[in-house]
């Protein structure tokens, strides 16, 4: 039982791990996309706010089942918090650079251009997640 | 500091204490004690700071704090000390589950405005609380070193939870018990007959999917009137009456016509389940009303509209005065449209080259028929904006190097003389600009000669039309900021979970509910009714009412200073809060909603009714 959960617990996190890295996938095609419109990023924005909020809180929760320490629990939701600071650095950037919808400025561009470094920085907790999620599916195995 | 901007640091504020009190919390699970108490300290400060960002938010209205000062604050407050109380008499690791506690009532408190809206409702409060509940147990039950019981608490978090959604899922109140409004509205009777002098003007526009081909070539699948997008231009002169039939060939949706800022009478106003059925497939409906307003007016669908107005089912209505003399010896009319992501004016994308000799009378009619705002501007030459939104301004003043925001379905005419020779930066003719951008979408009036670089309009500050123009005198003015009220409703909108159409989603909302939950306004004929309309959430609303223009009393608390301003169509961008009113002097029920359609359609519209 608990080995399968463990072993859950490993194809959630890298559901969530394709998840993550689809999205700077999906954003090179709306980038991509002529003519700019509302839908370029429309796999992008589907993506990240519903797939991958979703996988963050079905992978902790598998966390919890499967027995995981509290600090790899921890870490395992932390994909989450990032994720809605990415919303947070949109709204944030637009609103502190002063950007319309016609017209982004400097400031709001040098604020907007983090959600592409907070992203890389989600991918790698979620790399680092899922080490630790192997190294507990391994160390049920061997124990035995 | 605009409001918006104090938002901006409101958020920034809440989401650095939800990160020091999270943090707090961790370092004081894995045992880095020292650290623990220093990210407290931090969190505390953090927390103090906020307070007094939401006390200067308080001070531009309360529609902004009320969530922060009468839940969220005092939540953390409360949370705040008992972290710091057990974290100052037993130690940071004794700590641990009061600090994460204290870290989610804070990440609730950054979250809270993204979900509800003004007002607060009980029902959001109790899931907050149970949300904050289970995290904390599952935090206390992960870092706990022995094995908790939490069955009980399990139980009181999931009642706090199940209390709250069952409040949420009771149906919304509708102002004057529930009525139900159909398709019988009471509204003033339909002219048969034009006024004397005037004469009956008939059009057929046939609603069909057509390829449409833009100027520069460019195809693309449309939904028209006749074929063409935009549709015909419906003209006719002071007096007439018009009279238009309806067909639908092929929109599966269906298509109606609804006249955009004229006070037509109910029952030809076009909207859906309101005041007629949509026209389907085979189906037909004749509009008559009166042209009773000189101006600048467009038409369109109103059924399905995000999606029918984008994809073409749109056109331009201008009437001008009985009085025989043009104003203009130029008289152009551009409808501003973005088809697949193209700016157009009218069929025109790129660059429209026309001749006009110097000194000749020129008129522009621009009309927003996107569901975003657009920036206008003219360059090389002086000019004046005449009329907004169809209705004359009351001594516009000559104006140049200003820019000018139109809103979603806004309409500006601008009318100057053709200058006698190009003013320096203009790259020679006069321009006018959609959105600063010179290639596409653009207008360039000159000698007939390739017209040279183009301006750069980008750095012109935004002409305030609230400061535009003269007042009339005050005997001269209907009503103003200081009349008394019949009736005073406000709307504040937003952003949040709410149920639109029977369905739960993530709506646009007015006073934190989704059409057709936002309860009807209710009316008598004759009233003087004043609207406020707050905006607290981080997009544009562009805010219109059918049936009637409204006269601005007031931007941000800053009565109008120059002329009356009457629209239909006002934005009112993240952060205002614009005081309108309107006599009631047009019987029936009307549709009061956003104009950037997509809103309107996730939730953003309500219904103002007549009494009687």
């Amino acid at each position: 039982m608990n080995q399968a959960m463990r072993r859950i617990y490993v194809v959630l996190v890298g559901l969530l791990l394709a998840s993550g890295g689809l999205q700077f996938y999906f954003a090179a095609v709306g980038a991509f996309t002529k003519p700019q419109t509302e839908d370029s990023f429309a796999l992008h924005t589907l993506n990240g706010r519903m797939v991958f909020p979703i996988l963050a809180i079905l992978a902790t929760i598998a966390a919890a089942l499967a027995k995981a320490p509290g600090k790899l629990i921890g870490l395992t939701i932390l994909p989450l918090g990032l994720g809605i600071v990415q919303v947070l650095i949109i709204v944030l950037g637009n609103v502190i650079g002063g950007a319309t919808e016609q017209r982004t400025t400097p400031l709001a561009l040098a604020i907007l251009g983090l959600h592409a470094v907070n992203g890389m920085i989600i991918l790698g907790v979620i790399g680092n997640v899922m080490r630790q999620a192997r190294t507990h599916l391994t160390a049920a195995a061997t124990a035995r | 500091m605009s409001t918006i901007g104090l938002i901006a640091v409101d958020l920034t504020v809440a989401l650095l204490c939800a990160a020091a009190w999270l943090g707090a919390g961790i370092t004081a699970a894995t045992g880095r004690g020292g650290t623990a108490k220093a990210l407290t300290a931090g969190a505390v400060a953090v927390t103090l700071a906020r307070v007094v960002v939401v006390v200067l938010l308080a001070g531009r209205g309360w529609w902004f704090v009320q969530d922060k000062v009468t839940f969220a604050l005092p939540l953390l407050g409360l949370a705040a000390v008992v972290a710091v109380g057990v974290l100052v008499s037993r130690g940071a690791s004794a700590a641990t589950v009061p600090l994460l506690a204290a870290g989610f009532t804070a990440t609730s408190g950054l979250l809270l405005p993204f979900f509800s809206g003004y007002p607060m409702r009980v029902d959001q409060a109790l899931i907050s609380i149970s949300l904050i509940g289970a995290a904390t147990l599952a935090a206390w039950r992960v870092t706990s070193p022995a094995p908790v019981r939490v069955g009980r608490f399990v139980a009181a978090v999931a009642a706090v939870g199940l209390a709250g959604a069952a409040l949420g899922l009771l149906p919304a109140q509708q102002v004057d018990a529930g009525e139900q409004h159909h398709h019988h509205a009471v509204g003033a009777q339909v002219a048969t007959a034009p006024a004397p002098g005037g004469q009956v003007r008939r059009f057929e526009l046939a609603a069909r999917r057509a390829s449409v081909t833009l100027a520069s070539g460019t195809r693309t699948e449309a939904w028209t009137y006749n074929g063409s997008a935009p549709g015909p231009e419906i003209t006719a002169t002071e007096g007439d009456l018009l009279e238009v039939t309806l067909t639908n060939v092929d929109i599966d949706s269906g298509v109606t016509l609804h006249w955009h800022g004229y006070d037509v009478p109910n029952s030809e106003d076009g909207a859906p389940g309101l005041t007629q059925d949509a026209v389907m497939p085979g189906g037909r409906y004749v509009y008559r009303f009166l042209a009773n307003q000189v101006g600048t007016y467009w038409y369109h669908t109103h059924q399905a509209s995000a999606e029918g107005v984008r994809k073409g089912l749109f056109g331009t209505l201008i009437v001008t005065p009985r009085a025989a003399t043009p104003s203009a010896d130029v008289d152009l009319t551009l409808p501003v449209h973005t088809f697949d992501g193209i700016v157009a004016l009218g069929s025109h994308d790129g660059v429209t080259q026309k001749a006009v000799p110097q000194g000749t009378p020129v008129r522009l009619r621009v009309i927003n028929t996107d569901s975003n705002p657009h920036r206008i501007s003219l360059a090389g030459t002086a000019f004046r904006v005449v009329a907004v939104d169809g209705n004359d301004l009351h001594e516009p003043g000559e104006v140049s190097g200003v820019a000018l925001r139109l809103a979603a379905g806004g309409r500006y005419d601008f009318a100057f003389s053709m200058p006698a020779f190009s003013m320096p930066g203009s790259g020679g003719g006069v321009a006018l600009l959609v959105d600063d951008d010179p290639v596409r979408g653009a207008l360039r009036l000159g000698d007939g000669a390739p017209t040279g670089t183009s301006p750069d309009t980008s750095a012109w500050p935004e002409l305030d039309l609230l400061s535009y123009g003269s007042p009339l005198d005050a005997q001269s003015a209907p009503f103003g900021p200081g009349s008394r009220f019949d009736r005073d409703f406000t709307m504040v909108l937003d952003r949040g979970l709410a149920m639109v159409d029977g369905k739960p989603m993530y709506a646009h909302t007015v006073n934190g509910l989704g059409h057709p939950n936002v309860p009807t306004q209710r009316v008598r004929e004759g009233d003087l009714v004043r609207f406020t309309v707050v905006n607290r959430g981080l997009d544009t609303h562009p805010w219109h009412l059918h049936g009637h223009r409204v006269l601005v009393l007031s931007k941000d608390g800053r009565n109008v200073s120059g002329s009356p301003l009457w629209l239909d169509t006002f934005d009112v961008r993240p952060g205002e809060f614009w005081r309108v009113a309107l006599r009631a002097n047009n019987r029936g029920v009307w549709m009061n909603h956003c104009h950037n359609l997509g809103h309107a359609d996730q939730g953003m519209a309500l219904h103002l009714s007549y009494d009687g």
